[in-house]
């Protein structure tokens, strides 16, 4: 049973490790796999957006910092800039949301992600919020 | 960076979703009327006013500069949102300089519109974490504004549920919209046509509409019963958008040099250095 037990969580941290996903203050979600930062906007974002209608997702190969923006998103005659909270280099971006820009509005956090990043630095990991560090940030008002 | 207030999709934004708390807290805004600027001049101003912006909020040092509410008229120009950069051809560009005005392809949202003499344009600077606004919030709070300018000329101007703008009826646009955030740092804004001369906007098909008008403050006074209504020019129109600016965003809007000498020292830097490069 002991051993049982052990052998489950020791599965669970493992699976933890290599799935990770993590948030930004400003609302961004990064599920991080092998050296590699999935990015979208959370579910929280895309709802205080509106109906997202033209979206710019960065080129593969480019280089990005969490200075300049990597991309963008519109929705009701606004633009709003897209970052990459992740220095490093873009080794994919979703073509999909880019002709159904709906994605983002029905499947922020799945379907409707917006770019791959394999990231140089370990450090900007530990400015990420976890799930329950987002959710107490979100319930604090979501915008300090 | 996206600014993010959650309001329920597709619901009213009402008090713009904010709590008494947050509202007790926001910010006031400094106004200030520029007269005539070109709108190249104007937009590198914007960008740069923004950069510094978030240079200084990013720096965590004590704020200078404070959210202003620019208000300003151009000469004759086109300008295009960040969805169709480069997809106009340069012989429809050419078509439209050739009518005397400048084309220009900006970062904002929306499509083709048209602004010039009469008709007046507000370019809010905001950081809208301070007013805790998410973007469709923003926006309907810019919509709120000139519908309530509008009301201070007897015109009743009303927002439609996806088609972003202020309308006189479902065909006639008053006011177009159009703004960039960037890290909560808001450019771009609305265009009220007062006293435009509308034949310009009938060389384009205003924010991608068809079978849509854009009209004209004055027009809609004049149409309205009792003989000569108010005065419907620009001049009159901006007391009336800083007032509603204020009961919009429930904020106390001043002038800006009141509120923040060093903001207004460097919109008027700005604009005379691009007055110098033009020269």
């Amino acid at each position: 049973m002991l051993a049982l037990l052990t052998r489950t969580a020791v599965r669970s941290a493992g699976v933890a490790r290599r799935h990770l996903t993590k948030y930004t203050k400003s609302h961004e979600w990064v599920k991080i796999d092998k050296g590699v930062g999935t990015i979208g906007i959370t579910d929280y974002a895309q709802s205080s957006l509106g109906d997202v209608v033209y979206v710019e997702v960065p080129e593969v190969g480019a280089e990005v910092t969490p200075e300049e923006p990597v991309g963008v998103v519109e929705s009701v005659k606004s633009t709003s800039d897209i970052f990459s909270p992740l220095t490093g280099t873009i080794v994919d971006a979703n073509k999909e949301v880019v002709g159904n820009t709906k994605l983002i509005n029905k499947a922020a956090e799945t379907d409707g992600w917006l770019f791959k990043v394999k990231f140089s630095s370990e450090a900007e990991l530990d400015e990420l919020l976890s799930a329950a560090e987002y959710k107490k940030h979100i319930a604090d008002g979501g915008d300090h | 960076m996206l600014p993010a207030r959650h309001v329920a999709a597709g619901a009213p934004c009402g008090t713009l979703g904010r709590t008494a708390a947050q509202l007790a807290g926001v910010p006031p805004v400094g106004y200030v009327y520029l007269g005539v600027v070109p709108y190249r001049a104007a937009l590198e101003m914007q960008r740069q006013l923004c950069r510094r912006r978030i240079d200084e909020i990013q720096s965590g040092r004590a704020r200078t500069l404070s959210d202003a509410l620019i208000l300003l008229q151009h000469p004759p120009v086109y300008t295009n949102g960040r969805r169709n950069r480069g997809r106009v051809p340069a012989a429809e560009a050419a078509r439209l300089r050739a009518l005397g005005a400048d084309y220009v392809e900006t970062n904002r949202g929306g499509e083709i519109t048209f602004h010039g003499p009469g008709q007046l344009v507000g370019y809010p600077s905001m950081h809208l974490r301070d007013h805790h606004l998410g973007a469709r919030c923003y926006v309907e709070g810019l919509e709120n504004t000139v519908v309530g300018a509008c009301a201070r000329f007897g015109v009743a101007a009303r927002a439609i549920p996806g088609f972003p703008g202020v309308w006189a009826s479902p065909a006639e646009k008053v006011a177009a919209l159009g703004t960039h955030v960037q890290r909560y740092v808001t450019s771009h804004g609305f265009a009220l046509n007062c006293t435009t001369d509308m034949r310009w906007f009938r060389e384009i098909v205003p924010c991608g509409l068809e079978g849509r008008t854009a009209v004209s403050l004055q027009s809609l006074v004049a149409r309205q019963p009792g003989g000569p209504g108010p005065d419907p020019s620009v001049d009159a129109a901006v007391p009336a958008v800083v007032d509603s600016f204020g009961a919009a965003f429930r904020c106390a809007v001043r002038p800006l040099a009141e509120v923040s000498p060093a903001t207004l020292d460097a919109i008027q830097e700005l604009l005379q250095q691009q007055q110098q490069q033009a020269q």
